[in-house]
């Protein structure tokens, strides 16, 4: 024990160990860093999206539920509030107009903010509460429909009530159209008052709860078996359908990062563990001769070990923990929103990956050290073992698929990229040996740099190979992240546009259309083609009656129903964002009824292309053909619809129009005359919303960069140590080059050229490799549509040169300066 | 002190097997000191392992001390074996680059777990003259230097037998006859059994006895050295 270490103190102080200490404590550190930050950003991304359904946790339901199942959160240490929602109309002394009320408790919202203003489109302000008992605060729109304001008073069922205030944003409006009906909001004692709710009213109770995400967990574990069958409990993912997707991807990605970051961590241990292992069979082979045992080897590597983990996984926690401090600090100017403290969790996930790596990636080789045979010491020609072995593959593996499991608690995504992993590595691998291997030379070539380079890569083949391998695999992994994290944040971006429409306009009168149109065009507001919208229910599918058919969606709650009436259109040109996945979109010239059908409505249905549905719209039946299936990105905030039908079947109904425009901030105040003017006409405003969709946006895409710069980091650690790895064959070379009389220049010229080849060589596979991950994980994993990146095979390679003949030059450089006697002695 | 019946050394190769010693039987004894002597290639090198237990058999025996039948051995007990009663001395030296002389030859003793590993050490690094270089490191040593380091080494566990492979194979005629006394100075201060291969014919002469081995086999006894190392 003590000599071991004695051995460990004087490696360490004869340089022995710093590049394996330096890849564990980086390996280490990235990935603390990664998971710290990941998680502080994490939580900051929930209690801000949080914002979106005002609550971490909503129960959603028809009727009242059990004052036992709300109690019970008290126990949780949870805060719970609860609001009321039904439609009524709503009576000024001139007017009346149907609105969304929604009475809220006292403590709403539990998350995010209400803002309000004193005048109708005014300039908004945070509410510190809700709506006193006694009084409303009533949506700007709401004030043109009615021809009131402010401090005047409105009817909401039996009771008349002041306007308190203008609201203009409430956190968990969403921005579905379902909720088309201006808002009021009133205190929930009122509710009683009005007299509006009888039996039979259509009425949302909705239960709002906020806390410590474990208390959360807990509760709704031990709530959710008591819930009734049409009660819903729900968090901001299944909540909000505008960012639960971005915020899903980006969780998936800043995952991959850390899975990415963990391998690469791996390999940099795996090669600077096998260097070191390498450098040391002589050293083993002399305590040998000296009397030591092999268990006495293994006891002393295995301090050194335990030694250097304990060294390396403390630094590199703690490091990982200033990193990411620091890294917090420096964008705190930048994030909407502070920080959480750092959790326990990621330093204990920072350390036990550490320990993991160590195992599986540092302790092989040095275990193989055992076997170093005492002959070496006589015999130098004696070839060097290999330290690695089928058993230390074995080990890594392993390792890398537990670490990945755990990290991703995703069996699918683990297996996808791990399978994928490995054969990536046998093809990339035989690939690199077919290239090196082709055109071999005889002789050192000595006379030319260019020559001498290929030579010397042809005559160490299967080291060549593993480097291409090394290299190629981590350039590959950087590619591939590089092409995720580009492709997400176009998505991202694609999903609202900067001049995304941020109104939308219904209700809009077929002889009032000329008008508004003219109206805007006069503001210079620019507005998107108009849809005719009329509702209406489907009643037969096939000749059948659909009172008289099984709801396959029965068991699905959130299935959207056959029977229900709908909004309908008509339209010649497919909406934006909008795929046809089987069948054809309609042709012009054909003259049968058809309609299109949005994918989850027609498999949750069991609807098919040739199917006909008989619709009942004003009474009056209308026949179609389904002649598509079509998917919808419900999250692009523009109008959808489940069903479409072909231009001009429409025609002969009595439909309104609705369209979409966008308003900057200045135009804004363009609304109360429209309104005035138009007054049947719904507007509903999502500039609020796709503004607090832009912030999380934004933050998500800075987590996804710090990521890639992190990820970055561990790859170049990769390239350092997997050409530390080879140095001393190549130094061993060159040194014979220097004393055989090769200028200085030549074995420069040479290695460049060495280290560019393999690194041209290394990027081209990276960039196959790459092309078929990113084609995999875009399919499977993150829903993105996948395109090829030509430019990949030139980058790859360019950078691959690039990249590793810098490093490696300057790896070299000091060796390169010395006198080749000096280098024979550091290398004896 | 070492008896061998018999011993035999091949190996497998591409090309089939290749026999590297065959039949070589002999016994020297304790406070001798031996040459093994022969060409490049004619398997003296292998004999030397074979007797140090550094290496196997093919068949035939080696005991060591009387009693000790290396031949039976795992490497393990081979090992305590070497610690306990073996020294070497190599052609390059094998000093450990990341220990200074002084832990170089603090090793055997440690291994042992001698407490009194360091003043031992210090002791036969001042008797080899370089009590002044202590602390330095072999890259900062020349190679007479390194090559006392190693002799204090092998001494260290004060050994029963030393083996040494070309021990001035590396260092120039007047760095290698130093070396050479210190060599024999020592061995007679310890009174071991001395075994050595080597090229030189000055220090075949101080041997005792020198073996000549040819093509794998044993050719002569303290016969013509001259003709041997020719």
């Amino acid at each position: 024990m003590r000599l071991a270490l004695k051995l460990l103190i004087r490696d360490w102080r004869g340089g022995e160990l710093t590049l394996l200490l330096a890849a564990l404590i980086i390996a280490v550190g990235t990935v603390t860093t990664i998971t710290l930050f990941v998680d502080r950003l994490q939580q900051a991304l929930l209690l801000e999206s949080a914002s979106f359904i005002a609550a971490d946790r909503v129960i959603s339901s028809s009727r009242p539920i059990q004052p036992e199942l709300l109690t019970r959160a008290d126990e949780y240490g949870l805060s719970r509030t609860a609001t009321v929602s039904f439609l009524s109309m709503v009576f000024s002394e001139e007017r009346a107009q149907l609105a969304a009320v929604k009475a809220v408790d006292t403590g709403y919202p539990l998350r995010g903010k209400l803002i309000i203003a004193d005048e109708p489109f005014g300039a908004g302000r945070p509410a510190a509460v809700g709506p006193k008992p006694g009084s409303v605060w009533m949506e700007s729109r709401l004030f043109p429909s009615l021809d009131t304001r402010p401090g005047a008073s409105v009817d909401v069922g039996a009771m008349t009530l002041p306007i308190a205030h203008v609201l203009l944003k409430e956190p968990d409006r969403g921005g579905g159209f379902d909720t088309v009906a201006p808002r009021v909001i009133m205190h929930l004692s009122d509710v009683g008052g009005t007299e509006i709710i009888q039996p039979g009213s259509r009425v949302t109770y909705r239960y709002l709860f906020s806390g410590a995400e474990t208390q959360l967990q807990a509760w709704e574990a031990s709530v959710r078996p008591d819930l009734p069958a049409d009660t819903r409990l729900y968090g901001v993912k299944e909540g909000a359908e505008e960012i639960g997707d971005a915020l899903s991807k980006a969780e998936r990605f800043l995952l991959l990062g850390g899975l990415l970051g963990v391998v690469l961590a791996g390999v940099a241990i795996a090669l600077a563990a096998n260097r070191y292992a390498h450098r040391h069979f002589d050293h083993v082979a002399i305590l040998k001769t000296l009397g030591a045992t092999p268990a006495r080897i293994d006891q002393i590597y295995l301090v050194i070990f335990i030694g250097l983990g304990l060294v390396a996984t403390l630094s590199g926690a703690g490091l990982g923990l200033l990193v990411q401090a620091g890294v917090a600090e420096v964008l705190r100017p930048l994030l909407p929103v502070a920080l959480p403290a750092p959790s326990a969790k990621p330093i204990v996930l920072g350390l036990t990956t550490g320990m993991v790596c160590l195992l599986s990636f540092a302790l092989p080789p040095l275990l193989t050290l055992r076997n170093a045979d005492p002959v070496r010491v006589i015999r130098r020609d004696l070839e060097t073992a290999n330290p690695s072995s089928l058993v230390a593959y074995g080990f890594g593996g392993f390792g890398t698929f537990g670490l990945m499991w755990w990290y991703s608690q995703d069996l699918r995504l683990t297996l996808l990229l791990f399978i994928g992993g490995l054969v990536a590595v046998v093809i990339l691998g035989m690939l690199a040996l077919l290239l090196v291997r082709s055109g071999r030379q005889v002789g050192l070539q000595a006379g030319s740099a260019w020559r001498l380079a290929i030579a010397g890569l042809q005559r160490r083949q299967l080291e060549s190979a593993l480097q291409i391998l090394a290299f190629g695999l981590a350039l590959m992994l950087l590619l591939t992240l590089f092409l995720v994290r580009t492709s997400l944040l176009s998505e991202w971006q694609n999903q609202i546009p900067a001049d995304a429409p941020n109104h939308f306009a219904m209700n809009i009168l077929p002889d009032e259309r000329g008008d508004i149109r003219a109206f805007l065009d006069a503001a210079k507001v620019s507005v998107t083609p108009e849809y005719p919208m009329i509702r209406g229910r489907i009643t037969e599918l096939n000749e059948v009656l659909i009172t008289e058919l099984t709801n396959k969606a029965g068991s699905e709650r959130r299935a959207p129903r056959l029977s229900s009436t709908r909004n309908l259109t008509a339209t010649a040109v497919l909406p934006k964002d909008n795929k046809i996945l089987s069948g054809a979109w309609f042709s012009p010239t054909s003259e049968v009824s058809e309609v299109s059908v949005e994918a989850e409505f027609a498999q949750s249905n069991g609807l098919d292309l040739g199917d006909e549905l008989v619709f009942e719209i004003e009474g009056r039946p209308l026949t179609a053909l389904v002649t598509s299936i079509r998917s919808v990105a419900w999250d692009n905030l523009q109008p959808n619809f489940y069903l479409i039908f072909s231009p001009q079947m429409l025609q002969d109904f009595p439909s309104t129009f609705m369209t979409s425009f966008y308003l900057n901030g200045d135009q804004k105040a363009l609304l109360s005359p429209l309104l005035r003017q138009f007054p049947t006409m719904t507007v509903l405003e999502v500039d609020a919303l796709i503004e607090q969709i832009r912030t999380i946006v934004a933050q998500v895409t800075l987590a996804v960069e710090f990521m890639l710069v992190l990820i970055l980091l561990s790859g170049a650690m990769v390239l350092l140590a997997s050409i530390q790895a080879s140095l001393d064959e190549r130094m061993k070379q060159f040194v014979i080059l220097r004393t055989l009389g090769a200028s200085n220049q030549l074995v420069r010229t040479s290695l460049a050229m060495e280290f560019a080849v393999l690194g041209a060589f290394a990027g081209l596979l990276a960039a196959l490799g790459a092309e078929l991950t990113v084609y995999g994980l875009e399919r499977e994993i993150f829903d993105l549509d996948y395109s090829p990146s030509p430019w990949l095979w030139a980058l790859g390679p360019i950078l691959g040169a690039g990249l590793i003949s810098v490093i490696g030059m300057l790896a070299t450089r000091r060796v390169l300066d010395q006198s080749p006697v000096s280098v024979l002695r550091a290398l004896a | 002190m070492i008896k061998t019946t018999d011993i035999c050394k091949i190996v497998d190769t591409s090309e089939g097997s290749l026999v590297i010693l065959e039949g070589i039987t002999l016994e020297i004894n304790q406070g001798q000191s031996v040459a093994i002597v022969g060409a490049s290639g004619s398997g003296k090198t292998t004999l030397l392992s074979l007797l140090a237990g550094l290496d196997s058999p093919t068949q035939g025996t080696i005991i060591l001390g009387g009693d000790q039948n290396i031949t039976l051995m795992s490497e393990a007990q081979r090992a305590k074996l070497r610690g306990a009663m073996v020294g070497f001395v190599f052609q390059t030296f094998q000093l450990l680059s990341s220990l200074t002389a002084l832990e170089n030859v603090m090793l055997p003793g440690e291994l042992r777990g001698d407490a009194g590993a360091g003043d031992n050490a210090t002791r036969l690094l001042e008797r080899v003259g370089l009590g002044h270089r202590l602390t330095h490191y072999p890259r900062q040593l020349s190679g007479g230097e390194q090559q006392r380091v190693a002799i204090a080494r092998a001494f260290a566990s004060n050994p029963k037998i030393l083996f040494a492979d070309e021990p001035t194979g590396n260092l120039d005629a007047k760095t290698g006859s130093k070396i050479i006394d210190l060599l024999f100075d020592l061995n007679a201060d310890f009174g071991t059994t001395l075994v050595l291969v080597t090229h030189d014919a000055r220090l075949a002469g101080r041997c005792e006895r020198s073996i000549l081995i040819e093509a794998g086999q044993l050719v002569t006894e303290a016969g013509d050295v001259s003709r041997a190392i020719a």
